[in-house]
């Protein structure tokens, strides 16, 4: 039997897929994460499951190892080298004031503190002309300076270095020889994107995660072959594709976002199966809720990612490709309060596992969204995640009783506001996705997965009227289900300004291919017996304009046919074009792809067709506006394949809950995925 | 109570207003073509209320805080709502009907609900170009409003049937950049019909009496959270004095005073004692005074909440007409920013004793805007360089003040990153770096610093700089026995020597000269002897203080050599100014 295996690393569980490469056939396994050791937890989970490694052909992995490092500020200590008079760019940043009226602000501290940033004479213009040669004689002070402080990682990053890599390879290169315990990365080497702030920052916090990092692979890869792991371990990048370990070493700051690409990626996949290409895909926890939009089978990236960003504080950028997320704090533990003002308010504050929600009884005494959902009856107390966990429903009500006494309400209207409150704050996250970004809604079928997705997904897909709203199977392990379908990728991205008037279309598709060339190089030794295939893209802009937008290049299309796709695209983004205006182009992204033979994971053995199945239980449900009804309770892996009901109905599994309206239909497809039309 | 006249209900429209406002910003930056806009984030959106109150904002800048309140009333005033049918939009760009300058165009859009006037939708932006005596509407020296471009008092510019042709006509005919402009009127008119569509929609969904139950209960809880908050800032009466370091015309200081009295859940400003109105555009008039004054109001109640007129019902103001801060026709306000930012700091540093942990000492305050104009070479093409520059903010109970951060006026503003100023225009940046000469001012919690952005002219034909700096004559002040910080100013290098400016209207310079802005240091909050020795010796190490200033300012004495604190005699000198202890 040949294998292919994902694990992906959560909070609170590590997760395993194993896909029989044969058969199709699946089979998940679970254990507790184990923080400290965070590799243990992927051995336990694959002598959990029963792996046998020496079959496994790949095993792909998702990681939370570095927006951990970065979180809890546990990554190197890490240097910088600037071009002389950009000592400060980091900390200077872009100076902007999201929290505007907080006239005594903070501003996101420097993960290189100035003490450890040191300048070189070198100087070159936004053509990539040399003005100032690089001053290598300057630079053994430099390595003194930084064997001395007790540097453990090094950052470069020169002004212009998009447009000539050479010095900072230089640069690099000699550091590299005069400090060879040190991890160095030229900002070059992770992107070739222009903006000096964004671009020292990513090479910074790729720095300051590389040596932890490094262990963790080294360590896992080795431990894993030791265990007799015959193909090659590949790292979940945020990218939506997989790197090899050696890659991931050198570039981690591609894992950024690891486990949740695994999540988008599984339900781009989900879509192409069952002819959606485009999918909204809705992932609710215990804390946050992410938000995602899958256009033409394709997840879609962005390189303005930014860690620790909110509305009201600029975070750190991270100018590599990320799937396009957003993150809102409402999840399952999302605590309901009372502002100054006497408004009710629910999250950003969690109440975690510990002490969690009130029904727990582990202390919590503030009501949280999943107590409302328990006093609402959409929450079974005797089947909490599969009966694992014995909750009290009386301290939910509790809770909500002394909230509630603030407000004037009893618990049940007061557990109605709470899912309706945390239900606009998603359909406002959801319509940044897609409404912001000139995308209808009801041109996408909503995905659901994560513990809480599928007990939101009926309500928010009503209101945004989107097609349907699908619950796959396996939505427990949904991340690590996407990751055993993912593909390895390598993005190369370029910066270069160049109006499209004034270039031939045959300079173009020199640039591209000679980009692809790079991508097929670092895809290296797995393209054998797979085929490699490219997808083109450039972010075009109207001169005199800041913004940009991305649009696709098929090899061979000339520069008119370019421009009219741009000019479309910017009506679509931007609902206006200026067909007299110039265009420049001005950053070209290539993502190369090993494309392998498609495997297709078989659907969960689903009851008999003909069998109709056995009602699970009965219990009032208070669907807010929709009216309290008694609800019908299937067990999920009761339903057959083409199983079809008519709401009021809840169908629970071990992992989650999903609730189906009055006067929505319940279908059951071939593939095992709950299919809610909305009517 | 009905089903869904509830208060959750409540909540939940007043999230839909609120992300009504949030969607008509992102409609207007996205449809605009003025880089003003989508990139320095000039212009402002929201809802008001039947009576001009504002229910829902999204600002760019906080310049618009107090804005569109004054504005809808001048044209309710000038028509009367019975003189206004659904369809209509309404245009003002004067600055003495609540307005800024004559390049922000102000819409405004009656809502109307089964011919009732429930509300106004309200744009403004920031136009690049709107007539006037030089391009981009804001002369330097300008002495009337005349020079600074079309005048649009209050008319409609459109109505069911469409946009106006004679107003499109007038516009075309009295700017320079007729399709940008056209541009942004489209964009604010799709902005303002976002906004009235999605009122609209709550209307017919929630239906209207809930809808209006929502305005009143955003105004009212605006209103207790402002009222709780003043009640914990001691009642007194509080002053500040200051100047404004010239008008553009001259550099002769401006007086200007604000007496505020805080009476329980209540406060009060006079401006009496201001200076009369500038013959140059540092003016500003009472829409731009309002807006510095609420910005205070926001940050001393609850800065994080979105912004509604509740907020600013505990707020009254005296403003004396015909004040520098309460222009009136003809004078000149293109740089109103600039007054305002002081309007602004005015009413800051008269509260800043009562509320140490919301209020810190005294900013670099001004956005230092510098032009460099030109003919660029490779080209032939003219180009305009204009930024907004980051600066230092004051120390505060808090902690120290934050190094390198955009002005007060504005708000999620960013700088311009060094690689794209030099693929857009002609010139080198020598250096962009933190004024570590300057320092901040001392203190125990120090003020954050200033920057330096020098620039060299790299391949013109000819060129000229020009720029409107606050703070070339006056420092960011000190709270509670810090030290103030330090001067913007403006430096420009030719061959003929160094010219260090505040104000200037135009510098001739060629191609290898040399501009630098540098912004000031935030003022220091306590005493600087009380500051610990090891955050001053981090602060040696890391280049924020010297050797000198460690010792002058701070009281403590390192060793350079092993880079240690000398314990004794950093007693003892400390002992010898009067440290306590």
């Amino acid at each position: 039997m040949k294998t292919r295996v994902a694990t992906d690393i959560g909070g609170t569980f590590t997760d395993l897929v194993r896909l029989d490469e044969a058969t199709g056939e699946l089979m998940l396994a679970k254990s507790a994460t184990t923080p400290d050791e965070l590799a243990k937890g992927v051995l336990d989970v694959v002598e959990q499951g029963g792996v046998e490694l020496s079959e496994v052909a790949e095993l792909s992995h998702g990681t939370t190892i570095v927006i951990n490092t970065l979180t809890e500020r546990t990554g190197a200590r890490t240097g910088l080298v600037t071009t002389r008079g950009f000592r400060d760019v980091l900390e200077i940043a872009r100076g902007n004031r999201p929290d505007m009226y907080n006239l005594v602000p903070s501003k996101p501290t420097p993960f290189v503190p100035r003490r450890y940033r040191y300048e070189v004479t070198e100087r070159v213009d936004r053509h990539g002309t040399v003005l100032q040669p690089l001053a290598i004689g300057e630079l053994d002070e430099i390595a003194a300076a930084i064997a001395a402080a007790g540097i453990e990682a090094l950052a470069i990053c020169f002004v212009h270095a998009y447009a000539h890599p050479e010095h900072e390879r230089a640069c690099r290169d000699h550091l590299r020889d005069r400090l060879p315990d040190i991890a160095v990365t030229a900002s070059s080497d992770v992107t070739r994107e222009w903006r000096e702030y964004e671009r020292t920052s990513t090479a910074v916090l790729n720095s300051y995660v590389q040596p932890r990092v490094g262990r963790y692979v080294d360590a896992l890869e080795a431990r894993l072959h030791e265990r007799g792991l015959a193909g090659p371990l590949q790292i979940m990048q945020s990218n939506a594709g997989t790197a090899t370990a050696a890659a991931a070493r050198g570039r981690p700051i591609y894992l950024v976002e690891s486990g949740p690409a695994g999540g988008v990626v599984g339900a781009a996949r989900l879509g192409q199966r069952i002819g959606e290409p485009n999918v909204l895909y809705l992932d609710i926890g215990g804390t946050t809720a992410k938000c995602s939009l899958i256009l033409d089978g394709e997840p879609t990236t962005t390189t303005e990612y930014r860690i620790e960003g909110r509305p009201d504080y600029a975070g750190y950028p991270v100018m590599v490709p990320v799937v396009d997320i957003v993150e809102i704090g409402a999840g399952g533990g999302s605590i309901a309060w009372v502002d100054q003002g006497g408004s009710l308010r629910v999250g950003p504050r969690s109440a975690g596992a510990e002490p969690g929600p009130a029904c727990y009884a582990r202390g919590g005494d503030q009501p949280t969204v999943t107590d409302a959902k328990l006093l609402a009856g959409v929450l079974d107390p005797d089947y909490f995640l599969g009966g694992t966990v014995a909750v009290q429903r009386e301290l939910s009500h509790e809770a909500l009783s002394q909230l509630g006494q603030q407000l004037g309400h009893d618990a049940r209207e007061l557990a109605n506001g709470i899912v309706r409150l945390v239900n606009a704050n998603m359909i406002n996250a959801l319509k940044l996705v897609s409404v912001r970004r000139g995308y209808d809604p009801r041109d996408f079928v909503l995905v659901a997965g994560g513990g809480g997705g599928p007990m939101h997904a009926a309500a928010l897909g009503a209101e945004l009227r989107v097609k349907r709203v699908i619950v796959p199977p396996f939505s427990g392990v949904f991340s690590a289900w996407g990751m055993c379908l993912t593909d390895p990728r390598v993005d190369v991205i370029q910066t270069r300004i160049v109006r499209t008037s004034s270039v031939e279309a045959a300079e173009i598709d020199r640039l591209f291919a000679a980009m692809e060339g790079e991508a097929a190089s670092e895809l290296g030794a797995e393209r054998e017996a797979t085929s490699t295939s490219f997808a083109r893209s450039v972010d075009m802009r109207y001169q005199g304009q800041e913004h940009t937008v991305r649009v696709p290049v098929d090899p061979g299309t000339s520069i008119e046919a370019v421009e009219a796709s741009f000019h479309a695209e910017h009506r679509r983004a931007y609902t206006f074009d200026l067909d007299e205006t110039g265009i420049e182009f001005v950053t070209f992204h290539v993502a190369g792809f090993v494309r392998r033979d498609g495997v297709e994971p078989r659907p969960p053995a689903l009851p008999h067709a003909a069998s109709r199945p056995e009602v699970k239980g009965q219990r009032l449900v208070d669907f807010d506006i929709d009216g309290i009804h008694d609800t019908t309770v299937y067990e999920r892996e009761d339903l057959p394949a083409g199983f079809t009901a008519v709401g009021p109905l809840v169908v629970e599994e071990p992992t989650t809950t999903t609730l189906v309206h009055p006067a929505q239909t319940l279908l059951v497809d071939e593939a095992g995925n709950l299919t809610i039309e909305l009517g | 109570m009905p089903a869904e006249l509830d208060p959750f209900t409540i909540e939940i429209v007043r999230d839909k207003l609120s992300a009504a406002a949030d969607e008509m910003g992102v409609v207007l930056a996205r449809t605009s073509m003025s880089p003003i806009v989508y990139e320095v984030l000039d212009f402002a959106c929201g809802i008001t209320d039947a009576k001009a109150q504002v229910i829902a904002q999204t600002n760019g800048l906080t310049l618009f805080t107090g804005t569109f309140g004054p504005q809808v009333r001048s044209v309710v005033e000038k028509f009367g709502v019975d003189g206004m049918s659904a369809g209509d939009v309404f245009a003002t760009n004067i600055p003495y009907d609540g307005g800024t300058h004559t390049c922000d165009v102000c819409l405004i859009k009656p809502i109307f609900l089964s011919g009732d006037v429930v509300g106004f939708a309200v744009s403004v932006t920031h136009w690049i170009e709107i007539g006037g005596s030089v391009p981009g509407s804001i002369p330097p020296d300008a002495t009337e409003i005349y020079q600074e471009g079309l005048r649009l008092p209050g008319v409609k510019v459109a109505d069911a049937g469409g946009t106006s042709q004679t107003i499109l006509d007038l516009i075309t005919a009295n700017i320079r950049l007729p399709v940008t402009g056209i541009g942004d009127l489209n964009a604010g008119l799709a902005a303002v019909g976002i906004g009235e569509r999605r009122v609209v929609e709550a209307c017919e969904r929630y239906g209207i009496e809930l809808v209006g139950a929502t305005f009143e209960h955003i105004l009212e809880h605006g209103e207790r959270v402002a009222r709780a908050a003043l009640r914990d800032i001691p009642n007194g009466i509080y002053e500040a004095n200051d100047v404004i370091d010239g008008d553009g015309i001259t550099d002769d200081p401006i007086p200007i005073k604000v007496t505020v009295t805080v009476e329980d859940d209540s406060l009060h400003a006079d401006f009496t004692g201001c200076a009369p109105q500038a013959r140059g555009p540092i003016n500003c008039a009472t829409g731009a005074l309002l807006s510095a004054c609420k910005t205070v109001v926001r940050a001393i109640t609850d800065p994080g909440a979105k912004s509604n007129d509740g907020f600013f019902r505990p707020l009254t103001l005296t403003i004396p007409p015909g004040t520098v801060f309460s222009a009136e026709p003809p004078a000149p306000t293109g740089w109103y920013y600039e007054g305002a930012s002081c309007a602004n700091d005015l009413f800051w540093k008269a509260l800043a004793p009562a509320v140490p942990d919301k209020l810190g000492a005294g900013s670099y305050m001004s956005l230092c805007a510098a032009y460099l104009i030109g003919t660029e070479r490779e080209t032939g093409e003219l180009f305009v360089l204009a930024e907004p520059n980051v600066g230092g903010w004051g120390g505060s109970a808090v902690g120290d003040g934050v190094s390198a951060l955009i002005a007060t006026t504005d708000g999620d503003t960013y700088n311009f990153p060094v690689e794209v100023v030099e693929t857009r225009y002609p010139v080198l940046m020598e250096r962009y770096e933190l004024d570590t000469e300057s320092g901040g001012g001392a203190g125990l919690h120090r003020g954050g610093l200033g920057c330096v952005r020098e620039y060299r002219l790299y391949g013109v034909d000819a060129a000229a700089g020009y720029g409107s700096c606050s703070g070339a004559q006056r420092t960011p002040w000190p709270l509670a026995g810090g030290v103030a910080g330090s001067h913007n100013f403006l430096e420009y290098a030719r061959e003929s020597g160094r010219h260090r400016v505040g104000r200037t209207p135009r510098v001739e310079l060629v191609d290898g000269d040399r501009a630098m802005v540098v912004t000031a240091a935030g003022g220091g909050f306590g005493d600087p002897l009380e500051r610990d020795p090891e955050r001053v010796l981090d602060d040696l190490i890391d280049g924020y203080v010297t050797l000198a200033r460690a010792r002058d300012d701070y009281g403590v004495v390192i060793d350079p050599g092993p880079m240690t604190i000398d314990r004794a005699a950093t007693r003892e000198l400390r002992e010898s100014r009067g440290a306590s202890s």
